[in-house]
């Protein structure tokens, strides 16, 4: 945020890059990009998450005090508008994460994996939002069809599996960049090897780079 | 013909705007619901004939058992419209919570059906109870902010209203110039507009 930012300006340039890359503003940044790319939903930054909550509430009591002694409105207004930033980056961040668990909340809630990359309380919100939805279909499609063709997720009783669930399509194109050099890598359904270098743009399948985003090698955009 | 009418249902659901809801067509879709019924009921007589001559439903291969798939895959076809037609509606539903908060007006609750209205509630108490749970509003800052402040002029009388130990009355067509924050509930509410430009 604006304070590290300043600390940052006096050391050598490669410095203050680096400083910033990893101040928690930037890596939430990079959470909330990824996660308003990707078709499915990620693991939740669990201890980013906490320090940029922590954080806000600093600034804000940090605002409160420079408006009550009388330091030059124009800085607060600034400190004010970093905060604005970082409130709307978090916020979204949450949303775009709700959106995608009501989207997908019967392909989560079969789903021990998915699960497990949510929080406490989003767990419990796409419970619910399964239940309700379920519910909902119950009660004005489902009890007024014959008897054989009732379930669910599944379109009738001789249906071997599930087919009626709404998944994320992990063969979407996405665009990404790497951090680093990555070393020839195999594709998903193909003999082809990739190489990635630093900075460039590709334009790829994301089950191809699942594993690395969410290991962070690579930053969707 | 057969499933010509779920398919009706869904193309009212895909020629609508996107993002707003049609009314509910509750005639068509229980003449749907109406069709399926019909579908099972000789779906099973021409099982039950097939039983009667003694024939192994499993295995036989006849014009009987071929009607009955075409009646069964019939069923199936207008379950996954049905179900389509509700769950799409649903989707739109959900958007509209964020959109236009915990109460809906009146001219789009009259497009819900009933079960909907239900569903409409339960879900913004699931969304309501995950901030409560973590202490946030999510509702605000919906757009990314450019500059704390905005201009504003007032759609409705508002009437006196206390923020940040001042008291400002926002009358009808006064402007005002207010913290994005303190603005944007009666934005969504549609009280207030956003000048711009």
């Amino acid at each position: 945020m604006a304070s590290e930012a300043g600390e940052g300006s006096t050391a050598g340039m490669d410095d203050y890059e680096t400083l910033i890359s990893t101040t928690d503003v930037e890596l939430l940044k990079k959470a909330w990009r990824n996660e308003k790319a990707a078709p499915e939903i990620l693991r939740f930054e669990t201890s980013l998450i906490q320090r940029i909550r922590g954080q806000i509430q600093l600034m804000e009591e940090n605002i409160e005090e420079f408006a009550g002694s009388g330091i030059d409105p124009l800085t607060v207004s600034l400190y004010q508008m970093d905060l604005d930033r970082t409130q709307y980056l978090f916020r979204s961040y949450l949303r775009i994460r709700l959106q995608k668990i009501e989207k997908y909340m019967f392909h989560i809630s079969k789903n021990p994996e998915v699960q497990s990359r949510l929080s406490e309380q989003e767990k419990g919100f796409a419970r619910r939002c399964a239940d309700d939805m379920e519910r909902h279909l119950e009660e004005s499609v489902l009890s007024k069809l014959p008897d054989n063709y009732q379930d669910i997720v599944k379109q009738s009783i001789i249906s071997e599996e599930s087919d009626m669930i709404p998944e994320p399509q992990l063969d979407s194109f996405v665009v990404c960049k790497s951090r680093r050099f990555l070393g020839p890598f195999q594709l998903d359904g193909s003999d082809e090897l990739l190489e990635m270098k630093p900075d460039e743009l590709c334009i790829i399948h994301y089950k191809s780079i699942r594993e690395r985003v969410q290991e962070g090698d690579i930053d969707l955009v | 013909m057969y499933g010509r009418k779920a398919c009706q249902l869904v193309k009212e659901l895909a020629s609508g705007e996107k993002g707003q809801l049609t009314p509910y067509n509750s005639d068509l879709f229980d003449q749907v619901i109406a069709e399926c019924s019909q579908h099972h009921l000789e779906l099973q007589s021409l099982i039950r004939k097939m039983q009667e001559e003694g024939l192994d439903v499993q295995t036989t291969r006849n014009a009987d058992h071929y009607g009955a798939l075409i009646h069964h895959l019939s069923l199936v076809r207008n379950k996954r419209c049905l179900m389509a037609y509700m769950y799409n509606r649903a989707e739109i539903i959900r958007s509209l919570i964020w959109k236009v908060g915990p109460v809906l007006p009146q001219q789009i609750q009259e497009k819900l059906s009933h079960t909907e209205e239900e569903y409409f509630k339960k879900h913004s108490g699931a969304l309501q109870s995950y901030m409560s749970r973590l202490d946030l509003d999510l509702t605000v800052d919906m757009v990314p902010p450019k500059d704390p402040y905005i201009q504003v002029r007032v759609l409705d009388d508002i009437g006196v209203v206390l923020s940040d130990d001042k008291t400002t009355n926002f009358a009808c067509h006064s402007m005002h110039f207010l913290k994005r924050t303190d603005a944007e509930q009666f934005i969504s509410r549609g009280l207030m507009e956003e000048l711009t430009g």
